[in-house]
């Protein structure tokens, strides 16, 4: 350890380490070395999961590690600085996972006096960590266990004796090893992976943290003058300035629909006919009060809403994001938003991702229409698409596992398909384990791409759909999607691992590492990067996350897309007959790998490749896998 | 000629319909039903597709009748009587 010479700042310079099982704790200076080769954030977090895990455990048994952890940037004014990371093997996809919040955990976590925490072993009795102003505090938390998250903040802030402290905490779902439980950060979701689950399995019900330490940058003028440039730029863009601020991601609902891509009826279709009456539109003339934004981030996404309808009157909620109305509602084939809003927020108290359990219910759905479970199996629920008054007991039976029906969907929707069986299979919308979220497989063939060999599954963050669907490369076709897709699966880890919030990415990218993301690690941290080792270091926590799926088993068989995705055609709608064919994808991932430099074979990253990005032990230890 | 513009969210906004028929000259492009609309409603439209410090039109797609184009290379792409143009919100992010 080098942690007394550590010489970058944005950082604290210390992590905090508990060991649950024995309930001892220590801090673990960063290394110059770890900051340099994997900056913070995801990348930081692979790398030590990589060392201290050994493949194939059960990620839900004492042998898996919870991270939690920031980046340089957190703390700092640059925009949207305000990310905290999770990170552990996932119980969904058995493979390295990481999961980011915005609101205003991570600047704290470092305001109180670390980067980030590491979770080992498993704790006998439900307990809770505080961290006040550098001060570690193991606590008990059996009086929290069973508590709805929000419910668990609150009691937390009496407890604590003020509300302005920030808290992650798990629901019942996480408790109950839910398989996509979620973990709540304030009204923000540690969202996908399941990671609450990982969490409760170490009986960790929350973690609070609050501080005044400051976070130095080394030359105040020099990242003002870079800062004032920078929010110019957030003012001046039309997707940061005007349309974030007005309607927020629900703004793709229109957007998507009138392309014809937007997930219907668990992806029978991609266009939905009342879409308008789930877009932002109709959601900003109905329930948004007032919009709210993260800290330090002048695009305000966020969008507070209050539900007055009868049924589930009086509901308060963060949201509901365009996932949300995705998942919640068209997959589910209805289009009432204020049940849309209060099943969200059901999800977050119950600590469900939001996108796992409107799938799975979806999924569910499509059971049923095609009689493939019995009146028994849903408890008598008659499962049609469209029934919007079965959202809300659904996620119930699935947050609580109640029911053959919740406990088999609570294991996520892969996991459901092979018990249910009956070629179910053909329509489980996943990859590796993780469900798609509202972004089209079919209508985007480069961001088809990124779904098949995203090492998260089926992420819309390891590619993205904005280079296509907004014409900045040709949507309908799949000659160069190869590079395409590597490269902003390079942007979008450098800014994981900063942390910065994707959303702003005209300004940071958004097809490539841009200078400008290079200018907020220097301004922030005194690093000396150049776009061309700012590339390279992305490229390298790649192809360490690859090597993390390759010891669990992934290749190149495994990057693939939904049967349904590649089998059956778009059935209406502008984007009517597009599809991605098997043979599309494996044209692409030829291309793809051959960009990276991997094993066309079996997608394995080469020698040379892990040794060119330095990455040598990490060459040795796949010799055993090729 | 005329044709029918399509717009929602903050277009629709600033337009004030989501449906509006617009006479253009006979051999109209792109490029000018994005000039009347600039004239028409100024600083306020301008603000939802120009990035306001390059003063170039952010990347976005239009559809003319059900055919996709881009705001980076279509502009200049005729239009012809009766067509009904959408533009797609620029939006990065989601
Ligand atoms: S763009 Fe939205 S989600 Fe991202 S940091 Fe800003 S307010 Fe938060």
């Amino acid at each position: 350890m080098d942690g007394n010479n550590f010489i970058y700042k944005g950082y604290i310079g210390k992590m905090l380490r508990i060991n649950l099982t024995n309930g001892s704790w220590s801090d673990v200076p960063l290394t110059n070395e770890l900051a340099e080769k994997y900056i913070g954030g995801a990348g930081m977090a692979a790398r030590i999961l990589y060392d201290e895990l050994k493949p194939g455990i059960d990620p839900l048994s004492p042998d898996n590690k919870v991270i939690f952890l920031t980046g340089p940037v957190e703390g700092t004014m640059i925009p949207t600085s305000c990310r905290i990371g999770c990170y552990a093997k996932s119980p969904l996809t058995n493979s390295f996972f990481h999961s980011s919040a915005g609101g205003h955990f991570g600047p704290e976590l470092k305001f109180a006096g670390y980067d980030g925490i590491i979770f080992e072993g498993r704790s006998k009795k439900p307990v809770y960590l505080f961290i006040d102003n550098g001060l570690v505090e193991l606590r008990d938390a059996a009086h929290l266990w069973g508590l709805d998250s929000n419910t668990t903040q609150h009691r937390m802030f009496e407890e604590l004796g003020s509300d302005e402290i920030q808290i992650a905490s798990i629901g019942p779902a996480g408790e109950k090893l839910v398989r996509f439980a979620c973990i709540i950060c304030g009204s923000r979701a540690l969202g996908r992976g399941g990671l609450g689950a990982v969490l409760g399995s170490k009986n960790v019900k929350a973690v609070a943290v609050r501080g005044h330490h400051s976070v130095d940058v080394p030359d105040i003028r020099k990242i003002k003058m870079f800062l004032e440039d920078l929010y110019a730029r957030f003012s001046a863009n039309p997707s940061t300035a005007e349309i974030l601020p007005r309607y927020g991601t629900p703004v793709l609902v229109n957007a998507n629909n009138t392309l014809g891509l937007f997930g219907y009826h668990n992806w029978q279709d991609e266009y939905n006919p009342e879409s308008e009456r789930l877009s932002g539109e109709t959601m900003r003339k109905k329930i948004v009060k007032r919009d709210k934004s993260c800290y330090a981030c002048p695009a305000r996404c966020g969008k507070f809403s209050i539900v007055e309808s009868v049924s589930v009157e009086g509901c308060c909620v963060e949201g509901p994001e365009y996932e949300d109305i995705f998942s919640l509602g068209s997959m589910c084939g209805h289009s009432d938003i204020e049940i849309v809003a209060a099943a969200e927020r059901l999800c977050d108290d119950i600590g469900l991702d939001a996108i796992e359990a409107g799938v799975a219910i979806a999924f569910a759905m499509e059971c049923y229409q095609r009689k493939l479970l019995t009146d028994k199996q849903t408890d008598g629920m008659q499962l049609d698409f469209g029934r919007s008054d079965l959202i809300i007991p659904m996620i119930k039976k699935i947050g609580m596992r109640e029911g053959y029906l919740g406990d088999v969907l609570a294991e996520g929707v892969k996991r459901a398909s092979e018990k249910i069986g009956k070629g179910s299979g053909q329509f489980a919308m996943q990859n590796k384990g993780l469900t798609y979220p509202g972004h089209s497989a079919r209508g985007m063939p480069g961001f088809a791409l990124g779904y098949a060999t995203g090492p998260r599954g089926a992420s819309h963050h390891d590619g993205r759909p904005t280079g296509e669907r907004t014409g900045l490369v040709q949507r309908d076709t799949i000659e160069g999607k190869g590079e395409y897709t590597a490269r902003i699966n390079h942007l979008n880890i450098l800014t994981d691992s900063m942390i910065v919030c994707h959303l702003p990415e005209a300004i940071w990218g958004p097809l490539d590492i841009t200078d400008t993301l290079v200018r907020c690690i220097n301004t922030t941290t005194g690093m000396d990067l150049n776009l061309e080792n700012a590339r390279l270091t992305a490229e390298r926590i790649w192809n360490l996350i690859r090597a993390f799926g390759v010891r669990e088993g992934y290749r190149r068989e495994h990057d693939t897309l939904a049967p349904r995705f590649m089998e059956e055609p778009i059935k209406t709608g502008p984007s009517k007959d597009m599809v991605i064919s098997r043979e599309m994808l494996d044209y692409m991932l030829d291309q793809y790998y051959e960009f990276r430099g991997w094993d066309k074979k079996t997608g394995i990253p080469t020698r040379e490749k892990l040794q060119e990005l330095g990455l040598t032990d990490i060459a040795d230890d796949l010799d055993a896998y090729r | 000629m005329q044709v029918t513009l399509k717009s929602f969210a903050n277009i629709k906004d600033v337009i004030g319909q989501s449906t509006k028929c617009i006479e253009l000259a006979p051999g109209a492009k792109l490029s000018d039903l994005f000039t009347y609309l600039n004239r028409e409603y100024g600083e306020k439209f301008n603000r939802q597709v120009t990035d306001q410090i390059s003063g170039k039109l952010v990347p976005f797609l239009i559809l003319i009748n059900e055919k996709t184009f881009r705001s980076t290379t279509d502009m200049e792409t005729l239009l012809n009587e009766g067509d009904t143009v959408t533009i797609m919100i620029p939006f990065d992010g989601g």
